[in-house]
């Protein structure tokens, strides 16, 4: 799966960044410091912390091609659309021949069952659909698969502000991975809410930066989880007069939203 | 409701054969007990109780669909 270079100016702020990029929390992730960072002289020959982020792996696989998935996470940045393509493979990023994407299809299959089950003995009545993942919300670039849940009032599977969504896929991500034996990643959805919250984020987006270069003020929007924040900062990525930075801790982590100055531009 | 959290603990341990699940009820409150083997208990529980966490989400949802109150305890 993609693992992700980030720097900044502390070691924390480096891994801070790459988590958002992968929408992880740091339990979920193994992180190597790179480099630590050091201040020059008056300026000069300085530099900041990087770190490798990757989501986390019960055996280790060190044979990662590093550069390559980089790339990913970068063109996934950039939002390009991607062809939505016919394999279930498409979306799991690394090695694009025929045989992975048949994997891919049979892991995908693997997790829809076990996502069944686990709805099944929770006393809901619904039914999994698995389909590649499109957009940034759908986890485009890392998730191998979107496994979509549809059926009547299941509200209460979602949550307060998504909670229990988040729950059944953790837990799910988890189970698969241990099964197979490798990390893998599913974004799951109900009745399409995180297509709805993406759409709903993206305009926020929108809507903030409209006001910040209107007031010339920078604007703070309410704390959010990381994959949200990822949501934001990707809908911004190719704005030419704001950037996104994501401020405060846990809990609290929201994104803020600066106008650029003009040697950014 | 014991199906759903030994269904889960299998899935996440290293020996599913020792993952017991126990359910009991205590003036209309049911309680599951989860016991994993001693190296596995990381593994149902996490990092800051993720995990356990996780698991009394679904659980929820269930005790919720049964029309019940349901509570996950783990180990002694």
């Amino acid at each position: 799966m993609a693992d992700v270079e980030a720097s900044g100016k502390t070691v924390d702020e480096a891994i801070e960044k790459a988590l958002e990029e992968l929408g992880a929390t740091r339990d979920e992730v193994e992180i190597e410091v790179l480099e630590e960072p050091r201040s020059g002289v008056l300026g000069v020959g300085g530099h900041e912390a990087r770190v490798r982020v990757r989501w986390l792996d019960d055996d280790d696989d060190e044979d990662d091609d590093g550069d390559e998935e980089e790339k990913d996470a970068d063109d996934d940045a950039a939002g390009q659309d991607e062809d939505a393509g016919d394999d279930a493979g498409n979306a799991a990023a690394d090695g694009d021949d025929g045989e992975d994407a048949e994997d891919a299809e049979d892991e995908a299959e693997y997790a829809a069952q076990m996502l069944d089950a686990l709805l099944e003995m929770m006393g809901v009545r619904a039914d999994v659909s698995i389909r590649d993942a499109e957009t940034p919300g759908d986890g485009l670039g890392m998730a191998v698969a979107v496994l979509d849940i549809e059926g009547d009032d299941l509200g209460l599977l979602i949550g307060r502000r998504g909670e229990t969504l988040a729950s059944l896929q953790y837990l799910v991500n988890l189970m698969v991975s241990h099964q197979l034996g490798e990390q893998f990643f599913f974004t799951i959805d109900v009745e399409g809410y995180r297509r709805r919250r993406e759409q709903t984020l993206n305009s926020i987006a929108r809507r903030t930066a409209e006001q910040v270069k209107r007031t010339r003020r920078p604007a703070t929007l309410d704390p959010m989880p990381a994959n949200e924040r990822r949501i934001i900062h990707l809908a911004l990525a190719e704005d030419r007069y704001v950037t996104t930075e994501s401020i405060g801790d846990g809990d609290e982590r929201k994104v803020s939203i600066t106008l650029k100055s003009p040697q950014q531009r | 409701m014991k199906e759903l959290v030994e269904y889960i603990a299998k899935s996440l341990v290293d020996n599913p054969d020792s993952v017991t699940v126990t359910e009991t009820e205590e003036r209309g409150r049911v309680v599951i007990h989860l016991e994993v083997a001693e190296d596995d208990y990381g593994k149902v529980i996490g990092k800051n109780g993720r995990i356990a966490q996780a698991m009394r989400a679904l659980l929820k949802v269930s005790a919720v669909r049964n029309e019940c109150y349901a509570s996950l305890e783990i180990g002694d």
